[in-house]
């Protein structure tokens, strides 16, 4: 039988799933029962925020011109946060359906997203979607397509999930014109493990590609990247409910499971051979998942002295989450401010923001998260370099030759009308021009180099709400660069607080220092004495406020039938404060280090 | 107006008479008595007093039901009582015939000691001939005075509906009755009060030649209208700034008037402190009467029911709804609390002894050497005490003493 292994991409929201669902009904896979939406993803929360975490494979038949084609579509992860993820299932496939919103235009994940499938050599279809909707402008979009991706309107299947228009047709072309696996070029196996899943009955779900050879039942296989070696107990195709099958050949796509016990076990992008008769080489393209944005999480109730349970709890939560995601990394840490908790290193912002709703809904914990911050390479005088996650964990300057910070390329969609103010915007935010493009008439792409740390705050709110919510960006880690960058140390009552330090560019260190001092005016309550705040660059002080010496607490009126009443008064305000954090002779609330963190302009 | 809505007796917990607690009252060595008149004219914006507006018709059997309450509790009277104390709501507002027969009959209920202190809370309106006379003649040694400003627009922000000029006459009234002992109360800090009018409020009330004044810095307590009207941004609270300088200038001004700062709100010429309220800061024990007065005796601090008609309807002995019996931190700390809101302090061996015992006696000790070494307490013939500039931020100190 035929075989063609394919996936959906698309900017969120564009329809994918529906699609794959549509998919999936049009081809008998599934009745229109068991057609709950949005079938390939499996988590609450993946339906609610309408984005695929991780991929999955589904094996469906059409048939075409008389013949019958098996069709393993292979979904992938909508956000370039997991851009190692949506290229190691690209990876697997020969081909790719491009999907664009006809009411929304290609988006900046539409063309990141594509630029991955070029990258992956992949032949593309483009398809216009949710024609069925009054807004739609279907020639338009396909006219963007064109000037975008260079792929002839015409040649853009017009379809609506929704109503099932225009479905055979793209089921059609996919049999047509996504080319044949390529024939193996070793008859030992080789599969390319594009996505692993934490399953609570089966342990460890490893999703491979069959390049070379076959996999059966009983093998013994062996993991090219570590040298580890399994026993495969069980192989499943997903049809798209589970089915059991005694091997998987040349080219299909199904899941594998061989008694591995976490994540840990087995890394995306790693290549299964068989241990007594292993390939020589490993399919190409294995790396690590690199965690760019870093952020503290700490329980909500942190109480230094009190009890441990919420931070045991946050622990077992977060162990319990990485099994399913390995691709966040964890270490315990502790904040002067919030107690025990945890930093966290993510594939990106939105990987972030999953973790931590994650954390919440499935573990039950309440969270108090850190802004982010991204991850520096400092060069040392003696010539190594060291990665740090955290302002703190700077070494002395003496020691440092440079600070080098990620640079992302950016890419921005939007009307033509907001070019200006985004400019703008990029170039406050120490962005360096790459281009500008039209799209269509009324809009154009800017593509810019920008530090990530620069984007991680409030860019993108910055950006939604010039662009009054019709710009669209997407990003990818470029490099790392060195700049003019600073540690800024905050001193309260000439005691230099850890948790409030930051690395920001020099130009910006008075600015930002001048409104994190300001905050933590607002945020400290004046004491019986007056507190300097002060911001200094290595022991050079570049701002500065006070707070004044408290002038009135005290109880006008304490009589016979007061006492009580007066004493539950106080002893909640020391309640309060037990929460706060001692620097010194200070008492901080922790709303104030939130504050600080939470910095945007 | 309206009364106050009141908590009622669904969602509470039962409210159980006093007498439960007798075997443990045994203990009991009250020295002061305080009595609560619910009645009012209308309850003011910044009161947080249980009170209500006077219908005339409960007042009889209030007296009675009083009186029934003082005649029970004679049995925790020991010793004869040197103090009591008739505050509201505005005593004053009962009918001279009623307010005779309580006084009378107080005097009857209970054991007083020779030259025991009465007052009585007067609203200077109410304040008749006839009154001045009752009082006088029932055995009233000292009446405090609802004075609160002389200025008519801010008596308006605390809806205080009665004449600056009254105060003047209330007084003339009580001395010509032949009351010695006169209390001025009065609120600084009122929301867009100036410095001016506060001066003002200090010489007005000088001229009236009063032995007690008691100036309190105005509070916004929750429950109030006052404080609704804060928090929805209707008032603006007075800067703290000027609020301190307000406290500083009263304690210049009534130095120089020869008065005594005793407390942190309250000045006394020498030798006329109000002593039921030393009562209550020198830790000392009392007994209530009344719906919602409090009384602290024997290691136990209770508070009667605040619902003028449930209290009417059980007695002899008032239903309490909350009684606590504190442990002993909550002992030590309430000692400190009380005791060093006067301006003389404590005595060096009962600060020791008190700083000997307690879980927390650590921190308490702490606490105190950072506010020694501050210059917010200092010890001064062998009294530990908050310096004229501690007064202004105890509460800072104070909670660390609980």
């Amino acid at each position: 039988m035929k075989i063609r292994n394919f996936s959906i991409i698309a900017h969120i929201d564009h329809g994918k799933s529906t699609l794959a669902d549509r998919l999936l009904q049009a081809t008998k896979a599934v009745s229109q029962r068991e057609a709950r939406a949005q079938m390939l993803d499996s988590m609450d929360l993946e339906r609610e925020r309408g984005i695929t975490i991780k991929a999955s494979a589904v094996t469906v038949r059409h048939t075409w011109k008389g013949e019958e084609y098996e069709l393993n579509f292979i979904d992938t992860p909508g956000h370039v946060d997991f851009t190692y993820e949506v290229s190691r299932a690209l990876k697997a496939c020969e081909g790719a359906v491009l999907v664009v919103d006809s009411t929304q235009g290609v988006q900046a994940q539409t063309v990141a997203n594509a630029y991955l499938a070029v990258a992956g050599d992949l032949t593309i279809i483009p398809v216009v979607n949710k024609i069925d909707l009054p807004a739609a402008a279907p020639e338009r979009v396909a006219m963007e397509i064109e000037q975008v991706f260079g792929f002839a309107a015409e040649d853009c299947i017009l379809v609506s999930a929704k109503t099932g228009q225009g479905i055979n047709e793209l089921l059609d072309a996919i049999c047509e014109k996504l080319p044949e696996p390529k024939a193996p070029t070793t008859t030992k196996l080789r599969g390319l493990v594009f996505d692993a899943k934490y399953d609570e009955y089966r342990g460890v779900v490893m999703y491979v590609r069959i390049f070379d050879g076959q996999l059966r039942q009983g093998d013994k296989i062996r993991m090219m990247g570590t040298g580890r070696t399994f026993s495969v107990t069980e192989l499943l195709r997903y049809t798209p409910f589970p089915q059991k099958v005694k091997e998987l050949s040349l080219s299909q796509v199904g899941s594998v499971c061989a008694g591995m016990k976490t994540l840990g076990d087995v890394r995306v992008g790693d290549t299964i051979t068989l241990d007594i008769d292993p390939a020589e080489t490993a399919l190409e393209g294995y790396e690590e998942p690199k965690q760019m944005v870093f952020c503290d999480f700490y329980p909500s109730s942190a109480d230094e002295q009190g009890k441990k349970s919420d931070f045991e709890a946050l622990r077992e939560a977060i162990e319990k989450l990485h099994l399913n995601d390995a691709s966040f990394t964890f270490e315990t840490q502790h904040s002067e401010a919030l107690g025990f908790g945890f930093r966290c290193g993510f594939l990106g912002l939105l990987h972030m923001d999953i973790v931590q709703e994650r954390l919440e809904r499935e573990g039950g914990v309440s969270i108090v998260q850190t802004a982010p911050t991204v991850s520096y390479i400092i060069d040392l005088n003696d010539g190594t370099e060291l990665e740090i996650h955290n302002p703190a964990d700077l070494p002395d300057l003496s020691r440092v030759k440079a600070i080098r910070e990620p640079i992302v390329r950016i890419e921005i969609i939007c009307p033509n009308e907001n070019i200006g103010d985004l400019m703008k915007l990029c170039e406050a935010r120490r962005g360096i021009f790459q281009s500008q493009e039209m799209i269509s008439e009324t809009r154009q792409i800017l593509k810019y180099e920008i530090p990530l740390a620069e984007i991680i705050y409030d860019f993108y709110d910055k950006l939604k709400s010039v662009t009054r919510g019709y710009g669209t960006m997407d990003y990818q880690i470029i490099c790392y660069r060195e700049d003019r960058l600073v540690k800024v140390q905050i001193l309260v009552n000439a005691e230099p607080v850890e948790a409030l330090s930051l690395i920001c560019h020099r130009d910006n260190a008075e600015q930002r220092s001048r409104a994190i001092l300001t905050k933590l005016k607002d945020q400290i309550d004046r004491h019986q004495f007056e507190i300097p705040l002060q911001a200094a660059i290595g022991g050079k002080i570049i701002a500065r406020e006070s707070i004044k010496a408290m002038r009135k607490n005290v109880t006008a009126k304490c009589y016979g039938g007061d006492v009580s009443r007066k004493r539950k008064l106080l002893e909640k305000q020391k309640e309060g404060k037990k929460r706060m954090k001692q620097i010194g002779s200070v008492t901080i609330p922790q709303e104030a280090f939130m504050a600080i963190l939470d910095q945007g302009d | 107006m309206e009364p106050v809505p009141l908590p009622q007796a669904g969602g509470a917990p039962a409210a159980r008479p006093l007498s439960d607690w007798l075997p443990r009252l045994a203990a009991a060595r009250p020295r002061g008595a305080y009595a609560h008149v619910p009645f009012c004219f209308h309850k003011c914006h910044y009161c947080d007093f249980y009170s209500f507006v006077d219908t005339k018709d409960r007042q009889g059997a209030f007296v009675d039901r009083l009186l029934e309450e003082a005649r029970a509790a004679s049995v925790l009277a020991r010793e004869p009582l040197e103090t009591l104390f008739v505050g509201g709501g505005t005593p004053t507002l009962l009918a001279d015939h009623e307010l005779e027969r309580m006084l009378r009959g107080l005097r009857a209920m209970l054991p007083w000691a020779d030259g025991a202190e009465w007052t009585v809370e007067a609203n200077p309106e109410t304040v008749t001939e006839g009154k001045a006379a009752v009082l006088a003649s029932c055995g009233v040694t000292r009446v405090s005075m609802g004075a609160q400003s002389f200025q008519p627009a801010l008596l308006r922000q605390l809806e205080r509906h009665h004449d600056p000029a009254s105060v003047a006459r209330a007084v003339g009234l009580l001395r010509a009755a032949g009351i010695a002992r006169l209390n001025i109360d009065l609120i600084f800090a009122i929301p867009t009060s100036t410095m001016a009018e506060w001066q003002d409020d200090l010489a007005q009330a000088l001229a009236l030649a009063p032995d007690h004044l008691s100036c309190y810095g105005l509070v916004y307590e929750p429950g109030t209208p006052l404080r609704a009207r804060l928090e929805a941004g209707g008032v603006e609270r007075l800067d703290e700034e000027l609020e301190a300088g307000m406290y500083e200038h009263t304690a210049a001004t009534l130095a120089a008037a020869g008065f005594h700062h005793y407390e942190i709100s309250n000045w006394a010429k020498p030798g006329e402190e109000c002593r039921h309220n030393l009562l209550y800061w020198e830790d000392g024990e009392w007994i209530a009467l009344g719906p919602s007065a409090s009384g602290h005796a024997a290691g136990l601090r209770w508070k009667n029911v605040a619902v003028l008609q449930e209290w009417l309807e059980h007695g002899p002995w008032s239903p309490v709804r909350s009684v606590e019996a504190l442990d002993e931190d909550g002992r030590i700390g309430e000692a400190f609390l009380m005791g060093l809101r006067l301006l003389d302090g404590m005595r060096e061996e009962r600060v020791r002894a008190l700083l000997d015992h307690g879980a927390r006696a650590t921190q308490r000790r702490a606490a105190i050497d950072a506010a020694l070494a501050r210059g917010d307490m200092e010890w001064s013939s062998g009294r530990l005490r908050f310096s004229e500039r501690g007064v202004l931020t105890s509460d800072s100190v104070l909670r660390e003493l609980l």
